[in-house]
């Protein structure tokens, strides 16, 4: 019985000191997170855990049927202001002519990282650059020379800098145009965005956002998922370019002859 | 000052303006509706592929009418140290342009002018700016 | 193959010049400088030379030789001359009440050309082989691929009948000159160059487009794999980066090209402020021979800022919806 109890004990004190997992680092000393790197939950349907649920198309069927999933919000519901919540419904029962993604518009952030497609980190010393799938979105974080952002944008301004393990991306400058996911969840042009990256093993993140919008939400509130490494040896984020796919959606009424 | 624009053998020899973008703006706005707009901002979004200043302009009824001028890409004014501070909403404006085909309260901007006559935007020298361009 | 390098040696590249932007703008002469020999480029951690940093390749210098010029390069006083008249030009008001004049001014926005950084080439045409500094004849496909295109574009209709009738640049689907090759526009001629281990990275602004090239020698995508962009493999030979693009699509006609294009570009940075930016056509589809361009990348100021050019396309909504307004009330 003695010896369980010290080979406990032993087992107790070597886990308390196992360090936490220290990812190679690139010439300059940080934590490489280069890679292509992609999300594996269903965040894209809709950042709270939610159950299987039919989709907006009929005709689409069970292969566009809502999958469920749990969801990546931490701590409760998110937190909207009673009129925000309103907001949402109506983005939600009006999602199939609402959603920007549809339109093929740029997915914003923190969308951008849990739609269900590759993305790649291009880290060097000044400049990470973040290019992802959908839209060929793209994002620059500036890791020195921190500036405001000059005007708004769908992608937002990215100031980073490192703390120990994580990259800290902070973000701001956005317009009110983009959407957390399918099922409505918004934000306005006050949203920030403060984004943790940190290397949980050779082949996983562990990503992290604060999301914080006074014009929409009573209080920050938090998401938080693994990143999944692509790792087939020649994994490539692909020319996702949908901007002709929706060309007749938005300007077909506007075709000679169109019956309006 | 206006001249008008030599056609010059320098021309002939180098790249002109792509002759496309002046093509898809008289397709969207009338060569025979030029317009004087004297109003204030109330917006000025920086957006691409071109950007669009909203203004209220007070028509001789003392209605308040919204018109949306369309100008060119920040971009550039961005690098030249522009950003969305620097025209403040309240700004009064002079635009000299022309309207939308589609009769609505839209115009391209030909000439953006501050109510004393100075031009909004000189590049380098845009106000607020931060200083001259260099390399 | 067509070796360039005799051209390469002979390629003559003066201390850039800024024309500022003082209006009415104006050239600034250059300082002749020799070629500095002492100059090497700095490496990046992983060894590869280091292009990074914000680029334009603004020119006054058109792709073909115009046709009354008969030599390859100006002097340095013609180049001079021209740029300065082209900034006049720019700087020129159009006639109130033409065409021409339906356009916000260019100069008021910092977008005409005399108002960013280039570097002043002394070539009467980017392109350096053939050496009458035009392209080479088509073949009978390439000339019968173009009959074919212009013909079935008179069958659409006019540009205002539908949204596809319109240029791929003016629906943001991709600017003409993204290319690649990348060649500059009328504005925005921007890119940004980021290096990491096994990757080149070019940010190109107009409209935002990422080129993210491989340098670990993988094979270029399956052939039923095609992208607006191609598909971009690199490799360094000795400082010069040169990158191979195959897998494009029929949709971008390079100058009448083929989906079955191979393009070569090459990226040597010469000096501090300037990459010399070479490429090599080859469609033996579409024209006789390969044909060869060059022209100079010089240092620009950041940053580049989001070109959401679909997002905000108001303008093609405001020009399909006004003609179908002009229809209406001409049918009354």
């Amino acid at each position: 019985m003695r010896v369980v109890a010290c080979l406990l004990l032993a087992a107790t004190i070597a886990s308390a000191q196992t360090p936490a997992y220290k990812a190679p680092r690139t010439a300059d000393g940080q934590p490489n997170l280069n890679g292509i790197w992609q999300a594996l939950n269903e965040a894209y349907w809709d950042i709270e855990g939610h159950g299987a649920a039919p989709g907006p198309v009929l005709a689409l069927g069970a292969s566009a049927a809502v999958a469920p999933g749990l969801g990546i919000v931490e701590g409760g519901p998110i937190p909207y202001r009673p009129e925000a919540a309103v907001k949402k419904k109506e983005n939600f029962d009006k999602r199939l002519t609402l959603d920007p993604e549809i339109k093929c518009y740029l997915p914003g952030v923190p969308r951008a990282n849990y739609m269900p497609y590759p993305f790649q980190i291009i880290q060097t010393p000044k400049y990470i650059m973040m290019v992802y799938t959908f839209a060929r979105a793209v994002r620059t974080i500036y890791m020195d020379d921190h500036k405001e952002a000059p005007a708004d944008s769908w992608m937002g301004w990215s100031n980073g800098h490192w703390e120990a393990e994580t990259l800290v991306v902070d973000t701001t400058g956005f317009n009110d145009q983009t959407w957390f996911d399918r099922a409505g969840n918004f934000h306005s042009d006050e949203l920030h965005v403060v984004e943790r990256f940190t290397a949980a093993d050779k082949d996983h993140l562990l990503y992290e956002a604060t999301i914080e919008d006074p014009k929409v939400f009573t209080r920050p509130w938090k998401m938080s998922m693994p990143l999944y490494r692509r790792v087939e040896k020649n994994a490539e984020v692909l020319e996702f370019n949908c901007v002709e796919f929706v060309e007749d959606l938005i300007y077909g009424h506007l075709r000679k002859g169109a019956s309006k | 000052m206006r001249q008008k624009l030599a056609v010059t053998i320098a021309a002939v020899l180098l790249s002109a303006v792509p002759v496309w973008a002046h093509h898809a703006f008289s397709a969207e706005f009338d060569v025979n509706k030029p317009i004087k707009l004297q109003g204030t901002l109330t917006k000025w979004e920086m957006i691409n592929p071109h950007s669009w200043f909203h203004l209220d302009v007070k028509g001789p009824d003392g209605n308040v009418v919204s018109w949306l001028v369309e100008g060119g890409s920040p971009n550039q004014l961005i690098r030249l140290g522009v950003t969305k501070k620097t025209l403040s909403v309240g700004t009064e404006f002079i635009i000299e342009g022309y309207q939308a085909r589609d009769g609505t309260n839209k115009a391209v901007g030909r000439n953006f002018l501050f109510a004393d006559g100075r031009r909004l935007f000189l590049g380098g020298s845009a106000p607020g700016a931060g200083g001259t361009e260099g390399k | 193959m067509t070796r360039v390098l005799g051209i390469v040696a002979t390629f003559v590249l003066l201390t850039p010049v800024t024309l500022t932007a003082q209006a009415p703008a104006r050239v600034t002469p250059a300082v002749p400088s020799k070629t500095n020999t002492t100059w090497r480029v700095s490496r990046t951690p992983d060894g590869q030379p280091d292009l990074q940093g914000f680029w334009t390749n603004t020119t006054y210098t058109p792709l073909e030789r115009p046709k009354n010029v008969n030599k390859p390069f100006f002097t340095e006083a013609e180049a001079l001359e021209l740029a300065k008249k082209a900034a006049d030009n720019e700087e020129a008001q159009t006639e109130p009440g033409t065409i021409a004049d339906v356009h916000y001014d260019f100069t008021q926005f910092g977008l005409d050309r005399s108002q960013g950084a280039q570097a002043l080439n002394l070539r009467t045409s980017m392109i350096v082989d053939p050496p009458d500094g035009r392209i080479p004849p088509m073949t009978a496909e390439g000339q019968k691929r173009t009959t074919e295109r212009a013909e079935a574009a008179k069958r659409r209709g006019a540009a205002t009948d539908a949204v596809q009738n319109q240029s791929l640049s003016v629906r943001c689907i991709l600017m003409d000159r993204d290319g690649p090759p990348m060649l500059p526009g009328a504005y925005n001629n921007n890119y940004q160059i980021v290096q990491t281990p096994g990757y080149v990275m070019i940010l190109v602004e107009m409209l935002h487009q990422p080129r993210i090239i491989p340098l670990d020698g993988r094979s270029q995508l399956p052939q039923n794999v095609r992208q607006l962009m191609g598909s971009s493999r690199g490799h360094w030979e000795g400082d010069t980066l040169v990158v191979e693009t195959t897998n494009f699509t029929d949709k971008t006609a390079f100058q009448g090209s083929s989906a079955n294009m191979r393009l070569i570009e090459r990226f040597t940075r010469v000096a501090e402020d300037t990459i010399q930016y070479q490429f090599t056509v080859d469609d033996p589809s579409t024209w006789t021979k390969p044909w060869t361009a060059e022209l100079p990348m010089e240092k620009t100021i950041p940053p580049i800022f989001e070109h959401a050019c679909h997002e905000g396309n108001y303008g093609l909504y405001n020009t399909l919806a006004g003609a179908r307004e002009e229809e209406k009330k001409t049918s009354k």
